[in-house]
């Protein structure tokens, strides 16, 4: 190939350094932070220990003592998956509808549902106080289900639309040949094709439901608080503590990052909207 | 067959959800915008409940209007969303077409590339404000120790001590407060958006034709001039799709800017209509559906944009 | 059985009427094809008789009993798609099984209809693989081995073929006449190709614009096209036409002559300079320039006659293959 012959040899050294490079000052932050939390809070400040410490899992140990770490993660589990199972509950029959039997005014109301996530939270940050007030739904885990539901809704029935669409319409057309109901359909034909697709959708939709860090801050004070209002409400310049909060600010992300390895590939096609093949 | 009933009963339960969440709160706050409303008010105890007695037409506009801080707020969400902006176009493409070759350990490279973009916006905040960025604990302070300490050692030296001595101590820069605090809150989501950035473009890259660039190296363009004239236009609508879905993130960034500055530092709009919130609702509300239309205005060029390759 | 009819069937998209009202019937056991160009229709009609797409107006019988408004599956037909539309997740054995096992037979006895209809398409060494790891020629033996294990009262075919390259398209167009041959149901075939509909159809459906322009046996559309058109369509190379003063000498408004039935001789009636010569060995087919006609004209001469390029060449049509029309396009 003309490209390859192109490639000195000193570029066939240089390139993947440069690129090994770049990804180690990109990862370091976070390989920073993974160090630190095994540090001690008085080692985690001393320079002279910046890459060579003695591990200790203390921080991790003491972690529900410091933080109460595992009340916060439980109502970030609980309302993170709630609100998946919920988003995907609504969002697949919608889907399944507008990628199917799409109608004239199937575009129109996918570019509306889009439209209602451009909105500004910001906008609507003090009726959604006085209301969830009012209605004595502030500060449950009811909420937050709902509004992380009703904020990634649209996100999700974009996915799962693109993935229906890429179902061959044959295919249907023949299973209808060959006798399937409506439900045999979906059962046979439809989830087997589309599983790959709703399963990834799925795992996006919790990250950005356990990421979120606007409504989760402003609508909770104690009882459904999640990990992002933990960490939100221990910002304090706590250089003496740098351990400790590594080692929660860890416990936080570290599993949503592995997660996120899985579905870097739908990301893009999520993130899009289908518009980046 | 033709029959659209169930179909539409299908989309029913989405849209209706879609629909109230987007009308119910922005008419309060179209309603409240128009309204005198304010939570604690001794002298104007009326004033602190909602009613329509207290009509005050534009204004909230115009209050909001005439503040130096709203215009002070847009000027920073501007900048900051520009900013960053231009500094994940930019380092996106450079990675993108660094990565997009084979090389040993690729998939690892990927991985270390994407991982930042699923830290939770409050642990990246904390992260870099406190670790990285803190002008005593923080990396930067250490940093800027080791190369003041390592100056005035060299000031000792014979010879080039000379040289040195007329070098200035370096100081940290506080990232807290003023201006600087958008600067951190750049890096940060610079650093969280960039994997983004990466991915869309390099998806865009492999799909670029192959057969087209050999034809211009048999054409003798350099690699500059394949860069130029093939992989940008190529890259074209993916740059305008990560501006534009940047934009929207960007425009409403909040937990950082409170991490960061806790309104110490520049505010952008989310952040001062915040503040609004905890007593002057009718202004904060008014700010609001500014924001609303700032948004929109972002919004309807990305919108037009996904809408035509919906249907393909 | 499976006599199809079609009375005043109409199609129509919105606003766009794609089917105008025709009338067609296909009878027990007949191999009927449509053929048209792309987009005249074809794919529309086929589905509107598998149920696939609703007619607008107008009725569908199937031996006798209307069926215009029995879903697709009751209608006792069997689609084989363009795409094949196998069930990617499914093995041979489960696609082929598939329509059985939504009837609810035995297991059993779906076993053993799959093992039969596999013997029969040559995929008994497949069955246990996915779609994915078939070639396209066996993907298309799937598709047909799943019409054939419900024992259709006619099969359909939309385009089976045109995804296939062509060794192998002649190949499948064989085994598909046999299959006809062997079963001898009523078969629905659609292509834009009219080799495949000469060489396959005992009944051609020639379609333009949704309008059937003609319905015949081969040799009938090839003999005695209705008009210009299917005159143009059937045959390969295209058949010349000639216009004006040319054409009124020789009777019509304009006048048609296939290839073939033009004699390279020394003068004629016609002569020209030889301008792209294509010699295939068993015939030579000659495009001459400068007749004095409008038109280049396409000559087919058999074996390997020994002209080049800028040759001189006298041309003799035979008066009695001529086909005339009038100046709507009818045959005189
Ligand atoms: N679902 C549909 N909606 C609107 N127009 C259609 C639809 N299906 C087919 N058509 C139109 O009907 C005409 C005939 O299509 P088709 O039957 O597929 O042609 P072909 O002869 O190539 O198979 C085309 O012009 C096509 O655009
Ligand atoms: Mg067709």
């Amino acid at each position: 190939m003309a490209i390859v012959a192109q490639q000195t040899k000193l570029s066939k050294i240089l390139w993947p350094v440069l690129a090994w490079a770049v990804a180690l000052i990109i990862f370091f932050p976070i390989a920073y932070m993974v160090m630190t939390s095994f540090k001690t809070d008085a080692d985690a400040v001393k320079p002279e220990l910046l890459f060579t410490f003695t591990p200790t899992l203390e921080n991790y140990a003491n972690m529900t003592e410091n933080y109460d770490y595992w009340r916060f993660a439980s109502n970030s589990i609980i309302t993170s998956v709630a609100a998946t199972l919920f988003t995907l509950f609504v969002a697949i029959p919608c889907a399944y509808a507008m990628a199917f039997t799409p109608s004239r005014g199937t575009k129109d109301i996918l570019m509306w549902m889009l439209s209602t996530k451009m909105l500004p939270a910001a906008a609507v940050l003090y009726p959604m106080i006085y209301m969830t007030k009012a209605a004595g739904l502030y500060d449950t885990h009811f909420l937050i289900i709902m509004v992380l539901s009703l904020i990634n809704l649209p996100i999700v029935i974009w996915m799962l639309f693109t993935y229906f669409k890429d179902i061959p319409k044959d295919i249907i057309e023949a299973a209808k040949m060959d006798g399937v109901n409506t439900w045999g359909e979906v059962r046979e034909v439809l989830i087997p094709l589309a599983w790959g697709g709703i399963a990834s959708t799925a795992l996006l939709c919790f990250i950005f439901c356990w990421n979120e860090a606007y409504w989760t801050v402003r609508l909770t004070t104690t009882e459904a608080a999640t990990l992002s209002k933990l960490i939100e409400g221990n910002r304090a310049p706590e250089g003496l503590f740098f351990g400790r909060l590594s080692a929660v600010s860890t416990a936080a992300v570290g599993p949503i990052v592995v997660l996120g390895w899985f579905c870097q590939k739908q990301l893009v096609q999520g993130l899009t909207f289908g518009a980046v093949k | 067959m033709a029959n659209r009933t169930v179909p539409r009963l299908l989309q029913t339960p989405a849209v209706v959800l879609l629909l109230f969440w987007m009308l119910v709160p922005l008419s309060m706050t179209l309603f409240f915008s128009f309204i005198r409303y304010v939570l604690n008010n001794l002298r104007r105890p009326e004033w602190t409940s909602p009613s329509i007695e207290n009509w005050r037409g534009f204004g909230n506009y115009q209050y909001v209007w005439n503040q130096d801080s709203f215009w002070l707020a847009i000027q920073n969400s501007l900048i900051i969303v520009c900013g960053i902006l231009f500094l994940t176009v930019a380092f996106g493409i450079a990675i993108a077409i660094l990565i997009n070759r084979n090389f040993p350990g690729r998939g690892i490279v990927r991985v270390m590339l994407i991982s930042p973009f699923f830290v939770m916006p409050a642990v990246n905040a904390v992260l870099w404000i406190n670790m990285l960025l803190d002008p005593v604990l923080g990396l930067q302070g250490i940093a800027v120790a080791g190369i003041n300490d390592i100056i005035s050692g060299l000031r000792e030296a014979p010879l080039v001590g000379g040289f040195f001595s007329l070098w200035p101590e370096f100081s940290p820069i506080s990232f807290r407060g003023a201006q600087a605090s958008s600067y951190a809150v750049i890096m940060m989501v610079t650093w969280q958006w960039t994997p983004f950035a990466v991915l869309i473009f390099m998806t865009s890259l492999q799909s670029e034709d192959q057969q087209q660039k050999e034809a211009a190296v048999l054409d003798g363009a350099s690699a500059w001039n394949q860069f130029r004239f093939l992989t940008l236009p190529h890259l074209g609508r993916p740059i305008a799709i990560v501006v534009m879905i940047q934009a929207i993130f960007h425009l409403s960034l909040y937990a950082e800017i409170e991490i960061v500055s806790r309104g110490s530092g520049n505010k952008n709009l989310p952040y001062y209509i915040g503040e609004l919130v905890n007593n002057n609702i009718g202004a904060a509300s008014a700010t609001g559906i500014f924001a609303v239309i700032l948004a929109n205005i972002v919004a309807i060029f990305l919108l037009r944009m996904i809408g035509k390759t919906l249907m393909e | 059985m499976g006599r199809i009819v079609l009375e005043n069937v109409q199609k129509t998209f919105g606003e766009a009427e794609v089917i105008p009202p025709l009338d067609l019937t296909i009878e027990d056991g007949e191999f009927a094809v449509f053929v048209g160009p792309s987009g005249c229709g074809k794919s529309t009609l086929l589905r509107l008789i598998a149920g696939l797409e609703e007619v607008t107006s107008g009725a569908i019988k199937i031996d006798g009993a209307d069926v215009t408004q029995v879903p697709p599956s009751k209608r006792g037909l069997a689609m084989v798609f363009q795409s094949y539309a196998l069930y990617p997740h499914m093995t041979v054995r489960k696609n082929i099984g598939f329509p059985l096992r939504m009837a609810k037979m035995e297991q059993a006895e779906i076993d053993a209809k799959v093992e039969q209809a596999a013997s029969v398409l040559n995929l008994k060494d497949y069955l246990d693989r996915k779609p994915g790891q078939l070639s396209g020629g066996q993907r298309q033996r799937v598709a047909i081995g799943r019409a054939i294990v419900r024992e259709p009262e006619a099969f359909l075919f939309d385009e089976p073929l045109s995804n296939l390259d062509a060794a192998l398209r002649v190949g499948m167009r064989m085994e598909i006449s046999e299959l006809h041959n062997k079963l001898n149901t009523t078969m629905i075939y659609v292509t834009h190709d009219q080799v495949e509909a000469m060489t396959m159809a005992n009944k051609i459906v020639v379609l333009q614009a949704g309008v059937i322009e003609q319905v015949g046996s081969p040799l009938e559309l090839y003999r005695t096209p209705r008009n210009r058109f299917v005159a143009g369509f059937i045959g390969s190379p295209k058949m010349n036409f000639i216009d004006g003063d040319a054409a009124e000498k020789l009777g019509g408004h304009s006048v048609g002559i296939r290839p073939e039935h033009i004699d390279v001789v020394e003068g004629g009636l016609w002569q020209g300079r030889v301008g792209v010569a294509e010699h295939l060995g068993s015939d030579t087919f000659f495009h001459v320039h400068d007749t004095g006609l409008a038109e280049t004209i396409t000559v087919r001469a058999i074996g390997d006659v020994s002209l080049r390029h800028g040759d001189t060449i006298g041309l003799s049509p035979r008066m009695d293959e001529l086909h005339r029309f009038d100046a709507k396009g009818l045959r005189i």
